[in-house]
């Protein structure tokens, strides 16, 4: 395979901007509206009930919540289909969700039971379900980008269609794995779609301390892609960026970077004393551009929705969160002899590898 | 015109190797068939080897100083002084007379007649014994006593080919009662003449004797109970009466025999003259007690302990004054030979055999004292001028009818050692008269 | 049918093979292609550093892919390709840059399979060339597979000889596992008999290429010749050796070790590698812990010293395991 030449193309970056009305995201229908909420709220409640869980000592490992960025991961993910890919981060659990992994077997696997989504033997940083086209949250920051990278070379290869998203905080847009991905998928023009989440912090350190550009979505220049900024607190805005941003990849133009700019309601982990940042700060952004209440006010105020319709959604996911949880802690543990399984694939007949 | 051999000798039936002293004739020179051409140091002596042709001294294989083994290649006597003779090609075409310890044997003969373990490096000393893991496993296998067995690798590591030979030597031991194998070694043909050494000691203690004797006599050197390759059950002593109907079991097939014994093998022989009459065709008694002195027990009980805890050569150099006499002693030469073949002897003799040993030795002492009046059997007493252990052997051999008594001046207890050609001399004399 | 290949050759003929009987095989890395898909242009292409991989551009244009100097980018890449469906070989020119491309090896393909409780596979190939032997110097010339071997999830093998090179290769690629793929520098020159067509050589199962009865040699990859070459000078003294080539270090042929090891109760193991957490060491742990009822003797070990791989050439030369001391291991052994 040999590059196509790349015509000069020095990148777009659009401005965050409210919703102009005029969008792809006007012509969502109640069911998929309600289905973006129940999603969000989902992504909400589950991140809430880690919280109380841990620190009521049920649950252990490392956790990394996600409340505050739901915006981001529906309204891409509601865009996806089963043959695209997502890769994700130690920040995961919204991906998931958003991608339509299955509530129970996620607490089950946060649980460390054998019904879990990976046995219980992957946890908050690894939950995946490559049957759902999702290629796991990872542990380690920037390593979900080449991941996508691959995956959409199979899409190009394979002509399937489909588009890789990444998704990635600002942290790993200074690993290498970041512009050595961005390299070769512009020059090789695969259907990619690099969405980072910039929430302003990577950890514990804020971005502009470490980043001399204002915005990330400058970098996608380096390498001729396509970018693009979104309100990652605005459904709509993350949906219309993310919509146009795949239909390019899709028609065979390349990758796009999608800089969505967005904020941590939690800290970087649970426990994390939050020392570093000002209650001011965080209160603006929780009180003022929760993405689920700007939803709402935005559907109720164009009479899209009711909001009695919201508060069954409310209802109903509270209780398939509290069943998942009861369900999870009633599961068995794996067995033992699971330590030493899934290390090698085995073709059926043959003895276990060693 | 041919070239004849001279081979390292193996006098008696536990040498396995000696240490050439000296060539005597020029390289080159004359020899006469009876000449002295060689000598060598063994174990317990120095000996003077004769040619058993005459010739020319052509060429001499191993310098002096060097070690090696019974039957090894020394040197070469040629008919004439300038006849071609090809030493590299004479040494490749040498084949070692029978029975000799050459290398390529060596690990089999050594557990047949046990020889002198390998060196121990210091560092083991003390610690545990190398012992290879094979060898370990097969040892757990074949139930073979790992203590027992010599090791040849390096180090003296025990290896697997060591248990083997151990293993297949405990195979040819003599069974007597209650399935107890003894090493039981053979060698020469006659009359037999049975030889039971003494507290501590092995067959290898008469080396000298049967030498000399191995001309004319079947050697039936016997080692007792937990001795050398003997078995050692785990009895609270080894008793006399015991030893002595485990010679008789030996003795079984055989014409009544001539038995030499030393020290407390002396008890053994009286005790089996006694019990076993119809075995017994004379008695060479060596440094014989009926009564054990308090010296003698407090003796026993030294060693005992002195072999739990000390190295042999330690142990060999504490017991030399005790066994020998001042003769010996005041000779240095003399002195570090023998107690270089002691080590070697105590070395195959556990600190566990040691006291069962002494406890024996301790039960019978006393219990004979009236019955030496029944012997009716030609008797040798030979006494030692210098016996520190057991100066009532000339005593002894006064209460059996006819018995001859030579004490030799000079000498100590480990008479057979000690006065060793006296001792040879006079055994061979009563053999004869008997 | 065979004819005589160097290795090279017979990595190049096994990728072929493999791109040939499956689609989703695909070659990439640094050069593999060069600059040789244009035809009728009169430039030819380069097929990698060593030249590998030369020509197959020619017979696969869409699967054979250049990329940038982005070992980070490559493997991560070929990691998410092969999670997703494909089937990639990856070039990476010498197994010293795995310090620029361990986390998709480390992290990524040795884990996805394991945390995502069995749900993936990383069909994945890594061919990279290892050793010393070239003059390259430190960062060159290492001997790393003991790195690889010693991370659950990846399987490492290395051929000794062309025809196991080939078969190792075409297994490897078909391995629904991430396999590490060395080429040691020992090996690239010899030439051997290659069978024609397609033949695989299961991975994890070593070969004795040389029964004897005394000692046991074991060797990979490039110390094979070095045991095969004190083997013949030991049965000139009578010493009869076994010689193991172990072919794969993970999953390792641990019966085939404890084998030989019961039939001569001492073992030597040569490995061009450093010895701290070695092959060397790992299978000489085996032995003892395993097949310690067997030991004769102590395990021995003749590896590189715990040094870089020097430049200069008599000390690169002696920085390798050579017969000489493969005898002498036997000799110390007693």
């Amino acid at each position: 395979m040999r590059p196509t030449p790349i015509e000069s193309n020095p990148g777009r970056s659009q401005n965050t901007g409210q919703n102009t009305g005029e969008s792809s995201a006007m012509n969502l229908t109640r069911e998929q509206l309600l289905d973006a909420y129940r999603k969000m709220r989902m992504i909400r409640a589950f991140e809430e009930k880690l919280g109380e869980l841990v620190a009521a000592g049920k649950m252990g490992g490392f956790m990394h919540l996600y409340a505050g960025e739901e915006a981001v991961a529906v309204g891409v993910c509601a865009q996806l289909g089963q043959r695209d890919t997502v890769a994700s981060t130690h920040r995961g659990h919204g991906h998931c969700i958003a991608k339509g992994v299955d509530v129970g077997a996620m607490m089950a696997e946060l649980f460390g039971r054998a019904s879990g989504t990976c046995k219980g033997k992957g946890g908050s940083m690894h939950i995946a379900d490559v049957e759902k086209g999702m290629l796991g949250a990872n542990g380690i920051v920037g390593a979900g980008i080449p991941l996508t990278t691959g995956a959409a070379l199979t899409a190009k290869l394979k002509r399937s269609g489909g588009v890789a998203v990444a998704f990635f905080g600002d942290g790993a847009t200074n690993q290498g794995a970041f512009h050595e991905s961005l390299n070769m998928a512009a020059n090789w023009k695969l259907p990619a779609l690099y969405v980072v989440e910039n929430n302003g912090f990577g950890e514990f350190t804020p971005t502009e301390f470490v980043v001399p550009v204002k915005d990330i979505a400058v970098r996608a220049g380096s390498y001729a892609m396509e970018s693009a900024i979104a309100d990652g607190m605005d459904f709509f805005d993350v949906y219309e960026k993310a919509g146009e941003a795949l239909e390019h990849c899709r028609s065979g133009h390349g990758p796009v970077l999608l800089e969505c700019k967005t904020y941590r309601f939690a800290g970087h982990f649970v426990g994390d004393p939050l020392v570093y940042r000002s209650k001011e700060e965080a209160e603006d952004w929780i009180q003022n551009r929760d993405p689920l209440d700007r939803f709402e006010s935005h559907c109720v105020e164009a009479q899209l929705v009711d909001a009695d319709d919201l508060r069954q959604i409310d209802h109903a996911v509270q209780e398939e969160l509290e069943a998942a949880v009861e369900a999870a802690e009633a599961a068995p543990f794996p067995d033992l002899s699971e330590i030493t399984t899934d290390v090698y694939y085995t073709p059926p007949g043959e003895g276990g590898a060693r | 015109m041919s070239a004849t051999a001279i081979a390292m000798p193996r006098l008696g039936m536990t040498m396995e190797e000696g240490t050439i002293v000296e060539w005597p004739v020029p390289v080159g020179g004359p020899v006469e068939k009876g000449q002295i051409v060689l000598v060598i140091e063994t174990e317990k002596a120095e000996s003077e080897i004769e040619a058993v042709v005459g010739g020319f001294f052509r060429h001499a294989f191993v310098e002096p100083g060097e070690t090696v083994p019974c039957g090894a290649l020394l040197g070469a006597i040629t008919d004439e002084a300038d006849e071609a003779f090809d030493a590299e090609g004479f040494a490749a075409s040498y084949v070692p007379p029978e029975g000799s310890v050459t290398e390529s044997d060596e690990a089999a003969e050594s557990v047949a007649t046990p020889g002198p373990a390998a060196e121990t490096p210091a560092a083991v000393q003390g610690g545990r014994r190398p012992v290879a893991p094979a060898a370990r496993a097969l040892a757990r296998k074949l139930g073979v006593d790992l203590d027992r067995v010599d090791g040849s690798g390096p180090g003296g590591r025990v290896t697997k080919q060591d248990v083997e030979a151990f293993a297949s030597a405990r195979e040819r031991l003599f069974q007597v009662e209650d399935g107890v194998g003894l090493e039981v070694l053979r060698e020469g043909e006659g009359d037999p003449v049975v030889l039971l050494p003494g507290f501590g000691t092995d067959v290898s203690s008469f080396a000298f004797q049967s030498a000399a004797l191995v001309d004319g006599y079947e050697l039936v050197g016997v080692n007792p109970r937990g001795v050398a390759g003997s078995d050692a059950p785990d009895l609270e002593r080894y008793e006399v009466a015991r030893a002595a109907a485990d010679v008789a079991s030996v003795l079984a097939e055989a014409p009544p025999a001539h038995v030499v014994g030393a020290s407390l093998g002396a008890a053994v022989a009286l005790e089996l003259a006694l019990e076993h009459p119809d075995r017994v065709r004379s008695l060479v008694l060596v440094t014989p007690f009926v009564e054990a002195s308090p010296r003698l027990l407090a003796f026993a009980d030294a060693w005992v302990r002195l072999a739990a805890e000390a190295k042999p050569e330690t142990l060999s150099a504490f017991l030399a004054p005790w066994l020998f006499g001042e003769d010996l002693l005041s000779d240095p030469a003399r002195r570090e030979r023998t107690l270089r073949g002691l080590a070697q002897a105590v070395r195959r003799i556990p600190a566990a055999t040691l006291e069962r040993s002494a406890a024996g030795l301790e039960q019978w002492s006393g219990s004979r004292t009236d019955a030496l009046g029944r012997l009716r059997v030609p008797t040798l007493v030979l006494a030692a001028g210098e016996d520190l252990l057991t100066p009532g052997a000339e005593a002894l051999a006064a209460s059996i009818e006819g018995a001859r008594v030579e004490t030799l001046e000079g000498a100590g207890h480990a008479l057979a050692i000690d006065a060793a050609d006296d001792v040879t001399r006079l055994i061979r004399a009563h053999l004869a008269a008997s | 049918m065979s004819r005589k290949l160097n290795l090279g050759m017979a990595v190049n003929e096994a990728i072929h093979i493999a791109m040939e009987t499956d689609p989703d095989v695909i070659l990439m890395g640094e050069d593999v292609a060069g600059g040789g898909d244009r035809e009728g242009d009169g430039i030819d292409e380069m097929g990698g550093v060593l030249g590998t991989t030369k020509g197959l551009v020619k017979s696969f244009p869409d699967r054979v892919l250049d990329t940038p100097i982005s070992e980070m980018g490559i493997v991560g890449t070929a990691v998410g390709a092969a999670a997703t469906g494909m089937r990639p070989v990856v070039e990476l020119m010498f197994v010293d840059f795995l310090g620029t491309c361990l986390d998709p090896l480390l992290n990524q393909a040795a884990k996805l399979r394991y945390m995502f409780g069995g749900k993936a596979r990383i069909p994945l190939t890594v061919r990279t060339v290892s050793g010393a032997g070239m003059q390259a110097a430190a960062q060159h010339s290492q001997s790393l597979y003991w790195m690889t071997a010693g991370i659950p999830g990846l399987k490492t093998v290395i051929p000794s000889n062309p025809a196991d090179a080939k078969g190792l290769l075409l297994a490897s690629i078909r391995d629904d596992n991430p396999v590490i793929f060395c080429e040691a520098k020992l090996v690239l020159g010899a030439t051997g008999e290659v069978p024609e067509g397609d033949y695989e050589v299961p991975i994890g199962k070593a070969s004795l290429v040389r029964e004897g009865g005394d000692v046991s040699l074991i060797g990979f990859g490039g110390t094979v010749a070095v045991c095969q070459r004190a083997a013949k000078k030991l049965a000139a003294e009578g010493i009869e050796a076994d010689v193991l080539d172990l072919r794969s270090l993970q999953p390792l042929d641990e019966e085939a070790i404890l084998t030989t090891l019961a039939k001569t109760g001492r073992v030597v193991v040569v490995d061009e590698s450093t010895p701290r957490s070695s092959v060397a060491s790992d299978v000489a742990a085996l032995c003892v812990d395993q097949g310690f009822d067997s030991l004769e003797t102590p395990v021995k070990r003749v590896t590189a010293p715990h040094s870089p791989v020097p430049f200069s050439r008599p000390l690169e030369q002696a920085y390798l395991p050579s017969p000489e001391r493969v005898i002498e291991a036997v000799r110390s052994q007693g």
